[in-house]
């Protein structure tokens, strides 16, 4: 009961603000200008066929065409525009949750309840966790309808990308508490939030620069510290090869015309080939260690964040 | 063992409360108060004595530095009795993005009021503060009087045993003020507790059964409030022309005389009216005889001289509060 309250009171906060109608509308904007589009043999028609694109040797109505397609929805709108925009905007949205919580003097009446501190923080936490998931469901169930109404392209396992970016959120939100809790402060949780998650995002991904340019991998020493660095931060960059995987997506550079590597200009086919390389490397990795080592991190900034909320005099 | 039984007749039996912000500041230093069931109790005190933070510590939102003794018969924090207990914190603001009526819900929900009793009881608190037609408003729209109405509400929705109301008639007009204390006349009828706080003396003493006045964080007197204020009543005899001329006769009553106002120390009504006999006699008309109580500044001021000039030598007034003081820190 006491749970169930709480989230309902998340939830109105949230409906409450504009940010929540915001988000919504972009989803749907989204999912509007998919259904615009749709695939033919040799060719994507975009705007209800206005214009299009030929697709050469490519056939997106192929077995394999129909995985890129999922695959282009999972790298360029998952991962570039959700993974990413979607999750700032989420990010700002639940940011002042805390500070709002514990700044007006509701928090005394909420701490006076038969509820210990460490269950009212929890229940605070999932409250935020429940409405990213509405968010996301939201955009995972809408562009999930439109690939199989539309584009005949049916895939249950995208479905679990909602989870997923519940999880890659949680990975983040966990900071934005723990410094909406120390500081009361909504900018301050914001932009310390954002700035960890770059800052992670680089850390876990050094060690692939390093694959990237092998003069730097003979410096052992530098390489090894470096890769046990990596494993401490929250995995966030690989939640696109997590949903993919998940999601029966191909690869992305099994999507990008062959002939691309050709132009003047573009990446060689050396380049193209190594970053298949990674890409598949990545594919094949157990989720399981990417999200348990992130989760191992979350557990612990929500524990000292915990702490601190238990701690303090109201 | 005995002493544990003893405990449980109270409603609120504090021991030796102390709470030291960071590592300086003394908001409490050795707090001993106790309230009998049913009872109207009033903490008193200026600005900055204390009072938010005893009754915080009692509703586990400050935690103490030191603290035992019960409420309502279990220990501090115990979930059962905090379930059992209504709290309105002083200088609230609620959530503005809930009405009343979903404030009321959701802060029921959290003390485990059951859902089918909530709404009723949630409509029926409302008319009882004259917030009925307010219940589908939200709270943002609510002027400083309803808040202070809702608060109130709020602290009543688990039908509490004992109710701690921080400066309750904060922010409320005099029709408001007298409505609260309707309120909380009724709620003592119906056999709940209630811890009252203020800083105001005309708020607690046409309410409260007993009263301690806290200050720098110490009790400095407890008793009802005709025992702390008695010792120090006169009386003030208003004539209508100066009464100069017998000043002499007057002063031998112990009486003061300034123009056409005599004033009488003490409570002795025999004085009294022989004052007014030595004024009838000598034909003098008499406009107002008023027994004056003295005021809280007086009382404070008292309390504060007493405590600064020997720590030890404010015993509480009143046999409830037998308990030892604990020791004082520096001040
Ligand atoms: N959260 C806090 N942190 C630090 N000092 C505090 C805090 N709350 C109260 N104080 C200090 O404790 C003392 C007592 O405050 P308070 O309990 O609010 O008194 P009252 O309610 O009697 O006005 C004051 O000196 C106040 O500044
Ligand atoms: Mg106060």
């Amino acid at each position: 009961m006491q749970l169930w309250a709480i989230i309902l009171d998340g939830f109105r906060e949230a409906l409450d603000r504009k940010i929540f109608w915001v988000l919504i509308g972009l989803s749907t904007m989204i999912a509007l200008a998919m259904i615009s589009i749709s695939f033919e043999e040799d060719k994507i028609t975009f705007f209800f066929g206005m214009a299009d694109a030929e697709t050469g040797r490519f056939n997106p109505l192929s077995a394999l065409g129909r995985s890129n397609v999922v695959g282009l929805v999972v790298y360029f709108l998952l991962d570039a525009l959700l993974a990413w925009v979607g999750i700032v905007l989420m990010v700002v949205a639940t940011a002042g949750m805390f500070p709002n919580f514990l700044r007006h003097g509701g928090v005394d009446v909420v701490l006076s309840k038969p509820i210990t501190r460490s269950r009212l923080f929890l229940y605070k936490y999932l409250a935020g966790l429940v409405f990213v998931f509405v968010q996301a469901g939201y955009f995972v169930v809408m562009t999930f309808l439109v690939m199989g109404l539309r584009w005949g392209v049916w895939s249950p396992g995208y479905l679990l990308a909602a989870p997923l970016l519940v999880l890659l959120f949680s990975y983040i939100f966990c900071i934005s508490v723990l410094v909406g809790v120390k500081t009361r402060s909504t900018v301050a949780a914001v932009l310390l939030t954002v700035g960890a998650w770059m800052l992670s995002a680089m850390v876990t991904q050094a060690p692939q620069m390093f694959e990237v340019m092998p003069s730097l991998k003979n410096n052992t020493r530098i390489y090894t510290a470096i890769r046990v660095l990596s494993w401490i931060p929250p995995k966030t960059a690989d939640f696109p090869y997590v949903a993919a995987k998940w999601a029966g997506a191909g690869t992305s550079s099994d999507v990008l015309p062959m002939d691309f590597a050709k132009t003047p200009g573009g990446p060689s086919s050396d380049d193209l080939r190594r970053a298949k390389e990674i890409e598949l490397r990545e594919l094949e990795k157990n989720p399981f260690y990417s999200i348990g080592s992130s989760l191992l991190f979350e557990a612990v900034i929500l524990l000292l964040a915990m702490r601190t909320f238990v701690r303090r005099d109201y | 063992m005995v002493a544990i039984t003893e405990m449980t007749n109270w409603a609120v039996d504090l021991i030796d409360v102390r709470k030291t912000y960071g590592k300086a500041i003394q908001a409490l230093r050795g707090v001993n108060i106790q309230v009998g069931r049913g009872e109207i109790f009033g903490l008193l005190g200026p600005n900055g004595a204390g009072k938010s933070t005893l009754v915080k510590i009692m509703m586990t939102v400050v935690r103490p530095t030191q603290a035992l003794g019960t409420i309502l018969g279990r220990p501090l924090g115990h979930r059962g009795k905090l379930a059992a207990t209504g709290y309105l914190p002083e200088n609230h603001s609620f959530p503005g993005y809930l009405t009343g009526a979903k404030l009321l819900d959701y802060y029921a929900a959290l003390s485990k009021v059951p859902r089918s009793v909530r709404g009723p009881r949630a409509g029926e608190l409302l008319e009882r503060l004259g917030l009925s037609r307010w219940g589908s408003t939200r709270i943002d729209k609510y002027s400083k009087g309803m808040l202070q109405r809702l608060g109130i509400a709020q602290a009543l929705m688990n039908e509490p045993e004992l109710v701690v109301l921080d400066e309750p008639t904060d922010g409320l007009d005099p029709v408001g003020r007298r409505d609260v204390r309707n309120l909380l006349l009724d709620l003592k009828q119906r056999g709940n507790t209630v811890f009252l706080n203020s800083h105001l003396l005309s708020e607690l003493e046409m309410v409260c059964d007993r009263v301690s006045i806290l200050v720098n964080g110490l009790v400095a007197r407890q008793g009802t409030l005709s025992e702390l204020t008695e010792r120090t009543v006169e009386y003030e005899i208003t004539c209508v022309s100066d009464v100069a001329s017998l000043a002499g006769k007057l002063l031998r009553l112990g009486a003061t005389v300034a123009g056409p106002v005599v004033t009488l120390p003490g409570h002795d009504i025999a004085k009294v009216n022989e004052a007014v006999d030595c004024l009838r006699s000598a034909n003098v008309a008499i406009h107002a005889i008023t027994p004056k109580r003295v005021g809280l500044e007086d009382i404070l001021v008292e309390a504060m001289g007493g405590q600064d000039a020997k720590p030890s030598a404010t015993p509480p007034t009143s046999p409830p509060a037998a308990r030892p003081a604990g020791p004082h820190g520096d001040s």
